[in-house]
This record gives C-alpha cells, sequence and structure tokens, in this order.
C-alpha cells in the first residue's frame, strides 16, 4: 500500500535527518514506527505528507508516485494525518473542524457524517463548543475523527499519546483498534508510548538515526523482550 | 439636526467604502501575511477604468461590472508573477508590493497624465431625505458597499468556501494536509480582495477628485483601520473601519481635512498603544 525507498530528507540549516528510509505497509496493517526523539521520525511524517522538500527517495502509495507531491494532492491521495500537537483549529466549534475534515476532498459530501460522533460521545455532546476550550485528550480525539472523516485508506498518528492522561490514551487505543479492525483501516502510528502500541499495532519498526534499524513483525513478543525496548527508546 | 444627518450619512458612505478595501487587505494579510502596498493602486485602476469608459462613450454603470473584473485580472496576473514568490518572506513583501504599486501608479500617469480627471455624476439629482436633500448618488453607494459587504460577510462566516478560507488563514499547513488547495486559495483571495478594491474605486470616482495620488488617500486610512481593528477577522475590519472611517468625515466637515488627518493619526497611536494587537486582537 505504501512504499518508501531510499528516502532522504532534512531541514535547509543542512542536517540529514533521513537518511535513505526504506519500508513498506500492507492494506489493513496497522504499524507502529518507535524511537527515541531526534531520531527523525516527525521528520518523516512531514515529508511523507509533502511539507517538507525530500532530496532523494521514492515514496508509492496505492500505486501513484507522491513524492514530493503538494500536501493537498497527497491528503486527496488518501492519507490521513494527525499531526503532533493535534492542531486543531482551536477557534472553530467541534462540528466545523470535523467539517474542515470533508471540505477539501474531493467525491466526498461536505457534510459532518453521523458516524464521525459515534466513537467519542463527548465530540457529539460539544458540537457546537469552541475546540480550542477542550481538553488535550478531548482535542486528540477531534483531530482523530477529523482526519477520518476524509475517509483516508492510510491514517498517519504522530505522537496522539503526548500530554493526554492515561485514561483517555487507553480509550483512544482501544477505539483506534477497532476501527482499523472494523473498516480495514491502515495505520501508521508514530509512538514513544508502548501501552498505545500494544493496543493498536501488529507490526514494530524501530527508527535510529534517520533509518529503520529493526523490525518486529509481532507486536505481542515485544513485551517479553526488554533489550530491544531498552535500545530503541529510553526506558 | 440637518446638520447631523448630513454628516452622520457622509460618514456612513465613507466608512462603507472603506470597509470594502479594508477587507480585502485584512484577508491577504491573514491569509498569505502579505502586506499589500498596492492596494491602493488597485483602488486608483478602479477609479480609472471609470474615467476611461466615460472617454469612450460607455455608461457609467458598466464601470462598476468591469472595474472589479479587470482588478481581479490584475490581482491574479501580480500575484502569480510577484507575491507568491515572496510571500513566505515577510519583509520583502512590503518592498515588492511598493515596487508594485509604483510601477502601476506611473502607468496611469502615462496613459491618462498627471492631472485630476472628473467622472460625471451619474444621478445628479438629489433626494430629500429627513428633511435633509442629498445627493442621491451616495445614498446608492452605500446601499451598494453595505451590501457588498455583507455579502463578504457572508461568505467568509456562512459557506463551506468561507469556512476553508478561514481555516487556511488558522492554519495554513493543517488545512492542507485536510486536502485544501492553498495556492489556489491564495491565488484567488487575492483576486478577490483586488476586485473588492477595484469596485470601491470605481464607485468612489464620481464624487473623488480621479488623480494618481488618490491611491495613496485611501490605503492610508486602510492600514490604519486594520492597526486599530486588528488582523484577526473581518470584525477588526469593520470596527477599525467605523472609527477612523467616523473620525475623518466627522473632524473635516466641523473643521478642516488637516485638522482630520491630525485627528485621525493621533486616535490612531492612542488606540495602538493601549490595544496593540488591535480592538479584536489577543491579548499577548
Amino acid at each position: 500500500m505504501l512504499t518508501v525507498s531510499g528516502l532522504v530528507a532534512g531541514y535547509q540549516t543542512g542536517s540529514r535527518v533521513l537518511n535513505g528510509l526504506s519500508f513498506s505497509i500492507q492494506p489493513g496493517e496497522v504499524v507502529a514506527l518507535i524511537g527515541r526523539n531526534g531520531m527523525g521520525k516527525s521528520t518523516f511524517l512531514k515529508t511523507l505528507t509533502g511539507h517538507l522538500t525530500a532530496s532523494a527517495g521514492q515514496i508509492e502509495f496505492l500505486g501513484n508516485d507522491i513524492f514530493n507531491a503538494a500536501p493537498h494532492d497527497i491528503a486527496n491521495a488518501g492519507i490521513g494525518y494527525v499531526p503532533q500537537g493535534r492542531e486543531i483549529f482551536s477557534d472553530f466549534s467541534v462540528e466545523q473542524n470535523l467539517l474542515m475534515g470533508a471540505i477539501g476532498k474531493s467525491g466526498i459530501r461536505n457534510a459532518v457524517p453521523q458516524w464521525a460522533y459515534e466513537p467519542f460521545p463527548i465530540l457529539d455532546e460539544r458540537r457546537k463548543q469552541r475546540a480550542g476550550t477542550m481538553s488535550g485528550g478531548q482535542q486528540q480525539q477531534l483531530a482523530i475523527m477529523r482526519a477520518l472523516v476524509g475517509q483516508p485508506k492510510l491514517l498517519l498518528l504522530d505522537e496522539p499519546s503526548e500530554g493526554i492522561q492515561p485514561s483517555i490514551v487507553q480509550e483512544i487505543g482501544q477505539t483506534l483498534a477497532r476501527i482499523s479492525r472494523d473498516h480495514s483501516l491502515t495505520v501508521l502510528l508514530v509512538e514513544q508510548n508502548l501501552e498505545l502500541v500494544f493496543a493498536v499495532a501488529q507490526r514494530c519498526l524501530f527508527m535510529e538515526n534517520g533509518v529503520i534499524a529493526e523490525e518486529v513483525s509481532d507486536v505481542s513478543k515485544l513485551s517479553n523482550d526488554s533489550a530491544i525496548i531498552h535500545k530503541y527508546l529510553s526506558v | 439636526m440637518e446638520f447631523a444627518v448630513a454628516i452622520t450619512l457622509d460618514t456612513v458612505s465613507f466608512t462603507l467604502t472603506l470597509l470594502l478595501v479594508t477587507m480585502g487587505l485584512v484577508v491577504i494579510f491573514g491569509l498569505m501575511n502579505v502586506i499589500n502596498m498596492a492596494h491602493g493602486e488597485f483602488f486608483l485602476i478602479g477609479a480609472y477604468t471609470v474615467v476611461a469608459l466615460q472617454q469612450v462613450g460607455a455608461p457609467f454603470w458598466t464601470g462598476l461590472l468591469v472595474a472589479p473584473v479587470i482588478l481581479a485580472c490584475v490581482g491574479l496576473v501580480l500575484e502569480e508573477l510577484v507575491i507568491r514568490h515572496v510571500y513566505h518572506r515577510f519583509i520583502d513583501t512590503i518592498l515588492a508590493t511598493w515596487g508594485i504599486s509604483i510601477a502601476l501608479k506611473q502607468s496611469i500617469i502615462i496613459l491618462f497624465g498627471p492631472t485630476s480627471q472628473s467622472v460625471v455624476n451619474p444621478l445628479p439629482q438629489p433626494v430629500d431625505l429627513l428633511g435633509v436633500t442629498y445627493p442621491s448618488y451616495r445614498l446608492l453607494i452605500m446601499t451598494i458597499s453595505l451590501g457588498l459587504a455583507i455579502s463578504t460577510f457572508l461568505f467568509f462566516y456562512r459557506t463551506h468556501a468561507g469556512l476553508a478560507v478561514r481555516g487556511v488563514i488558522a492554519n495554513r499547513m493543517m488545512a492542507a494536509s485536510l486536502g485544501i488547495n492553498t495556492r489556489r486559495m491564495d491565488r484567488a483571495t487575492f483576486a478577490f480582495g483586488a476586485a473588492l478594491a477595484g469596485f470601491a474605486g470605481a464607485v468612489m470616482a464620481p464624487i473623488m477628485s480621479v488623480d494618481p495620488q488618490m491611491g495613496v488617500g485611501f490605503l492610508i486610512p486602510a492600514f490604519l483601520s486594520i492597526l486599530v481593528g486588528g488582523t484577526s477577522s473581518l470584525l477588526g475590519a469593520v470596527l477599525g473601519s467605523g472609527i477612523i472611517g467616523t473620525a475623518n468625515t466627522v473632524v473635516s466637515s466641523l473643521w478642516t481635512q488637516v485638522a482630520a488627518q491630525i485627528v485621525v493619526f493621533s486616535l490612531a497611536i492612542v488606540l495602538i498603544r493601549t490595544f496593540p494587537e488591535g480592538l479584536t486582537g489577543r491579548k499577548r
């Protein structure tokens, strides 16, 4: 579904963050991308979503070449993005935020479908509330549903557990697992919170210095393997 | 009493026209972070469109349609050729648009000469309103400008496209990742802002002296309105235009044009000192 090969990218200061990153994701898979801060996880997501220009490599998504394509074209190709820090529209209501997920997409009605309020009932209760006044966890739920309203084929999540209380992380984990199972949604989860990884992911990629250093194909085996976790995460 | 009514009507008509110019500036600044120094020349070209049409014998009313169309095209071309290359370099946008402004103004001087032109008032018959004999053309300006301002508001706050524009203003990167084509939106908005300014110029032509400096004469109060009202929303444009427009008209009709300038600038300084982010801006 998604094939990344030899991806090289970095920032204008000249630092190379991604050093020939290669991996692929199969349809319906939930893959976790794990690594310490500064190893290139967010840089990769910014490159994949078209916000950062890569200097070399290939990115293929559903048979389309999306290497260095414009962000709105990548979104319309079927990639939904839940960025780090959530990036909700804080002056808009919950409903308007969800509507923003539909407006830019071709082939989707410009309206918020009823199912968008079902996974997280708090969003239904607070439809008219200004999104900026909600808690971090509620904003995260909103950001996830905003991406899903656009009916993506691949959902990218950048540290969704960051700064959120554990009970809501758990709720988000269960809901994501259910949605990906029921709708065979492909998910790429960038995380440092292992609890969420265990709840959602099937396969796990460990990232170090801009490349995939190691791969664990069955996340359930990971919980007994503290050596590898220790190696790639500072825990 | 009659004097008060006349001043009120003058104030409202000036404020509404100022609002048309200011709204374009606010949206362009909000969306692209571009301070458009050439916006006054868009107003100027609008007025000269009416002059040109008058010279070829076309009825005045065609100018109200042709001017915004011409300015939309001018806006599109300038956005494509200049603005899009510099809009992430804030200071350069001021220089670049200032350059555009000089070039446009000099082109007007080459085409029409440096002296002022007059446009025949299309509705010379005054009407009686609340005991005041008032030029009917000014009443028409008010109606049209009010309608246009309300339509602009409805567009931005009641339509999906308007929500998308406000979304791009609030968070450009996220809006793009939700599938919104921000480039197309920049282009459309710049053209729309230019068209509004062009329309304002055309509509004001019969009651102003049409000369190459008239653009600056409108740009400065428009910028003051934005500074006073704040750049965060269109509401700021309304508040700012209201305050600057009222102060300007009232003082200049009670006293002199020069006194009006002094009062308006002093008022702006005090307001900006008290509300650095503008009246609608958030406190930092």
